[in-house]
């Protein structure tokens, strides 16, 4: 005897599906349920109360920190996406060989702490970038301001989220066949008219999800603007960090963990929104696979 | 031309920062700037009496062998299931799979530590295992599912025509066509688990793997030491790489001529 083709399939998902269900998806819900407890004398106690939300939101720290965590996520974001387009490009539509997709891979598995500090030892007093402008005599003592500053940051986070978002940007150029650009090529437009008429419109979608997900990521991460980014490194993440660490309210932290997700997703709203007034994403039917 | 010239200063700018960190590994001197002053072996030699590194070393080999082997098993259960499954079940699967990837490690971490406290349950090598799977399972899938839109049902359909039993069929058919994309996802998890940091150190208790000891090191100060601990996990992150992608060819290959074989 033998089991139907679904049940079988069920089956055999069920354990990953279980697994992220009791490991992913009841650990957010408890979370969550957190956020609305309270802490007293280094205790957690269930409870139903809105402080640690009204209290986040009437916090000037709060806001402080928020709006360094997303003008460092936009500014990050922007530059790694204009970055990794004409990258994608190259791989997607010139590049015949595969040796700059190994370096990107390279780049991307190449350790997270590694990379951190790697820019800080660029960046020191002492370190490559003011001895290399000291001894072309751009300058003439170093400069203390590269480290410690959000240049510092935002610089690092490029480095350390480019590479996953040139992947994202070559999987949504792939969809789109070169023919296209060929044609408006042929029409006579320039190369870049033809990125802004063709590849751009069709890969909006694409472009916008990796914008979105690199900024979330980045919003989110707090160890590099905690270690390069000194006064100007407190951000949201940091600051959830810390409750769950060091002071240890936790249903605080919980509570700025879900603000910080709402504040996500309006911003993933609101470019979207933004995309569709002026035109360039167009909302299109899905094709239909299913024969 | 321009395009050219783009892409590859960019390159540069991802690059020249690692080699820069390779080459203070191997500086005389403990100062990390020019003028380089010689080179020498001393911080590697200084590596190798360090007992304490060597035990964070052994801690986060021993928890990305244990990430990738129930990675391994769950994925491959998952993406033999996803081949069976309707348009729904997928969906939950994609839904389960691709979240995660999509928040900050930093969500994924206090949302562990808080259901590990709740439980009751003691923060260990195993919770840092748990943890990991949860990173490195969508990761597995989502490569699964790249490879698994060009398997065609059919073959195993053939297969079970021919008079081939339900184990024959996986054995000789349904695993030589996922094999290698397996293998490699599971040596990508090794790796994913071995680099993990911000989620570590929400769940690791006392525990201290090798991200967490560069960690440390790196907020102490700023030695070529680190450069050197630095240039040897960026070798074994190459050689992980270099033997996921051998691997994923090797692999293909024998299927590849399996399937050719009367």
């Amino acid at each position: 005897m033998s089991l139907s083709k679904p049940v079988t399939g069920s089956l055999l998902s069920a354990p990953t599906v279980l697994y992220m269900a009791v490991f992913f998806i009841v650990p957010s819900l408890i979370l969550f349920a957190y956020s609305f407890w309270s802490a007293a004398s280094y205790q957690v106690v269930p409870d139903f109360v809105l402080k640690n939300y009204l209290g986040s939101l009437t916090s000037p720290l709060f806001w402080k920190v928020t709006f360094n965590a997303i003008s460092i996520g936009l500014w990050t974001a922007t530059i790694t996406l204009i970055l990794a387009i004409p990258v994608a490009y190259y791989l997607v539509y010139v590049a015949r060989s595969q040796t700059i997709l190994y370096l990107i891979l390279l780049t991307w598995f190449s350790s997270y702490l590694v990379r951190i500090y790697a820019w800080r030892t660029l960046l020191g007093t002492n370190g490559v970038l003011n001895t290399v402008l000291l001894q072309l005599g751009i300058i003439d003592h170093p400069v203390g301001a590269f480290l410690f500053s959000s240049f510092a940051v935002t610089i690092t986070l490029v480095h350390i989220y480019l590479p996953f978002c040139i992947l994202l940007v070559v999987a949504s150029l792939s969809e789109i066949k070169r023919d296209l650009i060929d044609a408006a090529r042929d029409l006579g437009t320039s190369s870049i008219g033809a990125f802004c008429k063709v590849i751009a419109p069709n890969a909006a979608n694409g472009l916008i999800g990796a914008f979105m997900l690199t900024f979330i990521l980045v919003a989110g991460d707090y160890v590099t603007p905690q270690m390069l980014g000194g006064s100007s490194g407190q951000t949201t993440g940091l600051l959830i960090a810390d409750q769950f660490r060091k002071t240890g309210n936790w249903p605080l932290g919980a509570a700025q963990a879900f603000l910080m997700f709402l504040v996500s997703l309006a911003i993933y709203f609101a470019l979207l929104t933004a995309g569709r007034m002026s035109g360039l994403v167009v909302h299109r039917p899905r094709k239909k696979k299913e024969a | 031309m321009l395009l050219r010239l783009v892409v590859w200063t960019i390159l540069a700018f991802l690059v020249a920062p690692l080699i820069i960190i390779v080459l203070f590994s191997f500086h005389a001197s403990a100062s990390l700037s020019f003028p380089f002053t010689g080179f020498s072996l001393r911080w590697y030699q200084e590596i190798f009496g360090n007992t304490q590194l060597a035990g964070a070393v052994t801690k986060s080999l021993v928890i990305a062998f244990f990430t990738a082997l129930v990675t391994l098993v769950l994925g491959a259960s998952a993406s033999l299931g996803w081949l069976r499954l309707d348009r729904v079940g997928r969906a939950v699967i994609e839904a389960m799979s691709v979240t995660p990837i999509a928040l900050p490690g930093l969500f994924v971490g206090v949302s562990l530590l808080v259901l590990f406290a709740q439980a009751g349950i003691r923060l260990s090598t195993l919770t840092i295992v748990i943890s990991h799977v949860v990173i490195a399972l969508p990761i597995l899938i989502v490569a699964m599912k790249a490879r698994l839109a060009l398997f065609d049902p059919s073959l195993e359909e053939a297969a079970r025509d021919l008079g081939a039993s339900q184990r024959q069929t996986f054995a000789r058919v349904t695993l030589p066509l996922i094999a290698p994309t397996l293998i490699s996802s599971a040596i990508l998890a090794f790796a994913v688990s071995f680099d993990e940091f911000v989620v570590t150190s929400f769940v690791a208790g006392t525990e201290t793997t090798l991200p967490m000891y560069i960690w440390s090191m790196m907020r102490r100060t700023v030695t070529p030491m680190v450069n050197a601990i630095s240039t040897l996990v960026l070798l074994f992150s190459v050689a992980i790489l270099l033997g996921a992608w051998l691997i994923g060819r090797l692999r293909r290959q024998s299927a590849i001529s399996a399937r050719a074989e009367p």
